[in-house]
Parts: C-alpha cells; sequence; structure tokens
C-alpha cells in the first residue's frame, strides 16, 4: 500500500488562502490504514480549517472505499453534488492519486471547476507492519529481485545501486545515508549466503532498464473486480484477520 | 609486463606496468571561478608525484567541473591528471559525453566513484542520479575505449584512450561483502585499485587477505592531516575510517602551540613519525604505491617518500 504522511497545517492553509468555503474528502483505502484519510483523520482536519474561519464539508469515505477509484469514490462525490456546489477549494486526504483521480472527476465529470489540494505527502510502496513499515517497491516495471535474493536493490539501497555496497556502509551494516537504515548491499550479501548462492554477488548486474518507466505508465484491466467478488472474499479475509498470527514487528 | 607499450596511455599506468613504487597525490577544485589554488599546488607537487586526483564534488559539496580542473591543470603545468568521475550526479549519457570529452581534453586517467550520496553534501534537494553504479562505470569506461563501443552496443569514432581505476573501502564495516565487490570490479576491466585511507596496518592486512592474490595493481590511501581539524573530521565523518588515537592526540597537542612555524614544524614531526611505522610497513604488503591524499599539504611528501626508498 501506499504510505502517506499529513502535511502540517500551513502548508495547507496556504493553499487555501481566499478560499472560504472548503470540503474536506477522506479515502477509505491506503489511507484509512494509515490513519492519514481515515473519519477521524477528516474530522481533525475539518476543525483545525474551522477554527480558521473555513466553512467545512465533510466527505468520508467508508472503509474500502479508495479515493484512487473513481467508480467508487465517485459515487461519494455524487451523493454530495448539490452540497459541493458553491465550495471554494476540495481537500483530499489521500496519496497524489487519490488527489488527482478526485481532481478529474470533479472538474472534467461533474462540470465544476474547483481547485483540489492535497493534504498529504506519499511516500511509497511499502510492507510490513503492522506498526513498522518500510518502503519496498518503487513499481519501476522491471523487477530485479530475481538476481538481489529477494532484496530490492533500487529501493532498499539508499543510492539505487545494482552493484553495492557503496564504500561507505556504516559500522553495524548500516546505510551512508542513514544510519538508521541497513545496509541493503550487506543484507543481500548475507541473504546469499544463507542461500549459498554466493557466486552471484560477484556477479556485474546490467544497469537497470529505465526504459520501462516512462511516465506516465498505462494500464488496463479487462475485468475489474466486482461487487459478488468482493463479497465473496469478505470471509477469507474474516478467516484471515481471526486466524493464526504471523510473527510480527519485533 | 602485462600491456603492450602502445595500450599505456598515462604515465601513471606506465610506473604500474613497470612495477615503479607508485605516489599519486590530490587535488581539490574548490566552490570558486577559477582554479588558481590547485593548480600552485599542482606545481608544487610536480616534482613529487606521478600524478594528481583532481576531485568531482567531493562529499557531495558541488565544486568546480573536476573535468574542467582536470584540462586547466594539466595545461597550465604539465601535472598529469586522474579525473575523479563520480555516478552521484550524472546519468549514463551524461556519464558517456564525459569520459568522450575527456578523451577530447588530453585527460588519460578516470577514476570511477559511485560517490557520496547528495543528500550528505551543500545541496541535499538535488535529485541523486546513481544510473550506474562504480562497476558499471568501470565496465562502461572499458567498453568505450577498448571496444569503441557504449553500454547500448553504439559504435563510437576513434575511442579515447585512457586508463579507469577503481576505489577500495579496507576499513568497510562488512569487509566480505566489500571484497566481493573489488572483486567484481576487477572482473569488470578495472586497470587500478585506490583504496580508501588507511590508518590501522591491521585493517589493511585484512584487506589484502581477504582479498588473495589479483592482478590489479593498488595503490593505498594515506591521509597525513594538516592540521587537527583534518583529522578529527576523517575519524567522525568518513565512513570507514578511523584515525589512531595517539595520532588523533598529538595532532590535538600541536593545537597548543603559539608560535605557527613551530606549529608546524609539530605537524610535520608527528606526521613522519606516524607514518613511518605505517609505510614500513606498507613495504611488506602487496601495495603497488601509495596516494596521499594531503590535500594542501605537499611538505610533508618528501619526508614520506624517503621513507619507502
Ligand atoms: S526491482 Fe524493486 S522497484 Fe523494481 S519492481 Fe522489483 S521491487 Fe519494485
Ligand atoms: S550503504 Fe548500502 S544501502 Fe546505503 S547507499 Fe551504500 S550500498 Fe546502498
Amino acid at each position: 500500500m501506499i504510505a502517506q504522511e499529513q502535511k502540517p497545517i500551513e502548508e495547507i492553509l496556504g493553499y487555501l488562502k481566499g478560499k472560504r468555503k472548503v470540503a474536506v474528502v477522506g479515502c477509505g483505502g491506503c489511507s484509512t490504514f494509515y490513519r492519514t484519510g481515515d473519519k477521524a483523520a477528516v474530522e481533525k482536519r475539518a476543525e483545525e480549517l474551522m477554527s480558521k474561519g473555513k466553512e467545512v464539508l465533510k466527505i468520508v469515505l467508508p472503509f474500502s472505499i479508495q479515493a484512487c477509484e473513481i467508480e467508487k469514490s465517485g459515487v461519494w462525490l455524487e451523493k454530495n453534488r448539490k452540497k459541493l456546489e458553491g465550495y471554494d477549494a476540495v481537500l483530499v486526504l489521500s496519496c497524489g492519486s487519490g488527489v488527482q483521480v478526485v481532481a478529474d472527476y470533479i472538474n472534467e465529470k461533474m462540470g465544476f471547476a474547483v481547485p483540489v489540494i492535497p493534504a498529504n505527502d506519499a511516500i511509497g510502496l511499502v510492507g510490513g507492519g503492522p506498526r513498522s513499515l518500510k518502503e519496498t517497491c518503487q513499481s519501476c516495471g522491471m523487477c530485479e529481485l530475481g538476481k538481489t535474493a529477494g532484496i530490492c536493490p533500487l529501493t532498499e539501497c539508499g543510492k539505487g545501486l545494482m552493484n553495492g555496497p557503496c564504500g561507505g556502509v556504516r559500522e553495524g551494516d548500516k546505510c551512508e545515508i542513514d544510519e538508521k537504515k541497513d545496509c541493503a548491499w550487506v543484507k543481500i550479501y548475507k541473504r546469499m549466503e544463507q542461500l549459498g548462492e554466493l557466486d552471484k554477488f560477484e556477479e556485474i548486474r546490467d544497469p537497470h532498464e529505465w526504459s520501462k518507466m516512462k511516465r506516465p505508465r498505462l494500464f488496463e484491466i479487462e475485468n475489474p473486480v466486482g461487487i459478488s467478488e468482493m463479497m465473496g472474499a469478505l470471509p477469507g479475509m474474516l478467516s484471515t484477520m481471526l486466524g493464526p498470527k504471523p510473527k510480527l514487528d519485533e | 609486463m602485462k600491456r603492450r607499450s602502445d595500450e599505456i596511455y598515462s604515465d601513471l599506468m606506465r610506473e604500474l606496468e613497470e612495477g615503479r613504487y607508485v605516489f599519486t597525490g590530490e587535488l581539490e577544485p574548490e566552490k570558486a571561478g577559477d582554479v588558481n589554488e590547485p593548480i600552485e599546488m599542482a606545481r608544487e607537487l610536480l616534482d613529487l608525484v606521478v600524478a594528481c586526483n583532481v576531485t568531482d564534488n567531493p562529499q557531495s559539496f558541488a565544486y568546480v567541473s573536476s573535468l574542467a580542473a582536470s584540462y586547466q591543470i594539466q595545461k597550465e603545468t604539465g601535472m598529469e591528471c586522474v579525473y575523479q568521475l563520480r555516478c552521484a550526479d550524472r546519468n549514463r549519457m551524461a556519464l558517456l559525453s564525459d569520459v568522450l570529452g575527456a578523451g577530447v581534453l588530453g585527460i588519460k586517467n578516470i577514476l570511477a566513484l559511485a560517490g557520496d550520496h547528495v543528500s550528505l553534501g551543500d545541496t541535499p534537494d538535488a535529485k541523486p542520479v546513481f544510473d550506474l553504479d562504480s562497476t558499471t562505470l568501470i565496465k562502461l569506461i572499458r567498453t568505450v575505449v577498448s571496444e569503441g563501443k557504449d553500454l547500448a552496443g553504439n559504435e563510437i569514432h576513434n575511442p579515447p584512450k585512457l586508463h579507469v581505476g577503481g576505489a577500495a573501502a579496507p576499513g568497510a564495516a562488512h569487509l566480505k561483502a566489500e571484497v566481493a565487490k573489488v572483486k567484481r570490479k576487477i572482473k569488470a576491466g578495472v586497470e587500478y585499485l585506490q583504496t580508501q585511507v588507511v590508518y590501522f596496518t591491521d585493517v589493511l592486512d585484512r584487506f589484502f587477505k581477504e582479498l588473495g592474490p589479483v592482478d590489479v595493481p593498488i595503490l593505498v590511501g594515506i591521509f597525513p592531516a594538516r592540521t587537527f581539524g583534518q583529522a578529527d573530521f576523517f575519524d567522525k565523518f568518513v565512513a570507514g575510517v578511523d584515525v589512531p588515537p595517539d595520532y588523533l592526540e598529538n595532532m590535538r597537542a600541536t593545537k597548543q602551540i603559539k608560535d605557527k612555524e613551530k606549529r608546524k614544524e609539530e605537524v610535520d614531526r608527528v606526521n613522519v613519525e606516524f607514518f613511518t611505522g605505517f609505510l614500513e610497513h606498507l613495504k611488506g604488503t602487496p601495495a603497488a604505491g601509495c596516494h596521499m591524499m594531503a590535500v594542501g599539504y605537499p611538505r610533508v611528501i618528501p619526508a614520506l617518500k624517503k621513507i619507502m626508498e
């Protein structure tokens, strides 16, 4: 999922200068998991804005209704069409994708001309949990994990080296850039050692093919997941949540 | 000797090929619109070293282009330069352009480096590049020079004639991973290696032992500090480099000496005393020479060279 941090209110107020009526839209996807766009976050942002004299419309998207999926979030925007009319700005509490999808819909499909403003800073595709997460993948379009013992050289290595480690590894095998982070290339070495594949470590890996990352990348899906499939998934979801637990954050 | 004489393009490579003990120095272009200071330093070093590295945005501080500085220093002083080239600031196209440009400007040696991360320097908001790494940059240069092709296989007309060196970090936190990387650089065709600064003989011994015999000459980096501050900086801020506490203390003590000349004498004495032991030890290692990062401190070099005679 996409991790996010909340922007400081001062920055948001800067974008909202001269705008009195502000709609605050949450997100029921990643932003709810990471508490940057759930109901409580919408309430808190709304209070902050009201304390600065703004008139606020709150649009909470229920759990699993992602701002970035317009088929779902569009329903909630349409529900609020009447109220949204006459608003000066829309603040979206999601990652940048949700903000843009909502902005496109409001301005192009709903026919309003309203600035849509981000409330969060997206910081990447993260994994792990439930409390500590780490950016693990930058969706580069040409996965290299098969060459690096399952550890991403582009994302986990601070410099994104295909042939590390660099000369800056710190005491305790920490990264040159941040002593709180482990050096990805020492990790790759240790993992390969564990797998008995150290000969692979000395191989020269070709430079990454950035041609696979011509932006923006487009993606087609033939059979989007529908409501019955989602309902059918509920028992599996429940048994996962209630079943035996994996070993989580030490 | 492994290379034919028409495959030797620089004085540095010639001396290494001839098996002569090599001394190289280091020059640092600054944040300025000229390279007067490194030129002056180069003049002082002219008879003391075979070539001088010209640093490329060291510690990710943006300075005069290393290529421009290398060209100007060579032209004005005749000092052979080792153009340091880092991957941190350039993608593979810019790197290739600069390698070809170096050939045009008469540069004969390149030291291929990944480079410190830009967030550690004076322009932390810059976009870090690292499109290639030190290994693939070495491979690029070798492919250009010996095959007349770039990494994408495009032909290069009249390819430049220059040599490529690479770095090694004997004091690396994880020596086995470091040594495996060094061996990878050798596979990529690196023509000589230069180590990060080392102060401890046991660190150096461990590195040579782990590396085993290799077919590539290795210059060991040493850093006789001109001031206590320089030594302290290395100790505190340079990853993989520890400065011996005794040496550090002796350097600190020189700060108390009021008379400038006397202080200089004492700094020199401390350095010569410390490095006599280190260099004597170096004689018994496979090192092919010594890279002296004595930036702005050429006066100490003759005494150090003498130890190696
Ligand atoms: S190489 Fe890294 S960034 Fe690319 S797809 Fe694989 S995990 Fe993601
Ligand atoms: S210390 Fe390791 S993870 Fe950090 S930049 Fe260097 S090679 Fe990459």
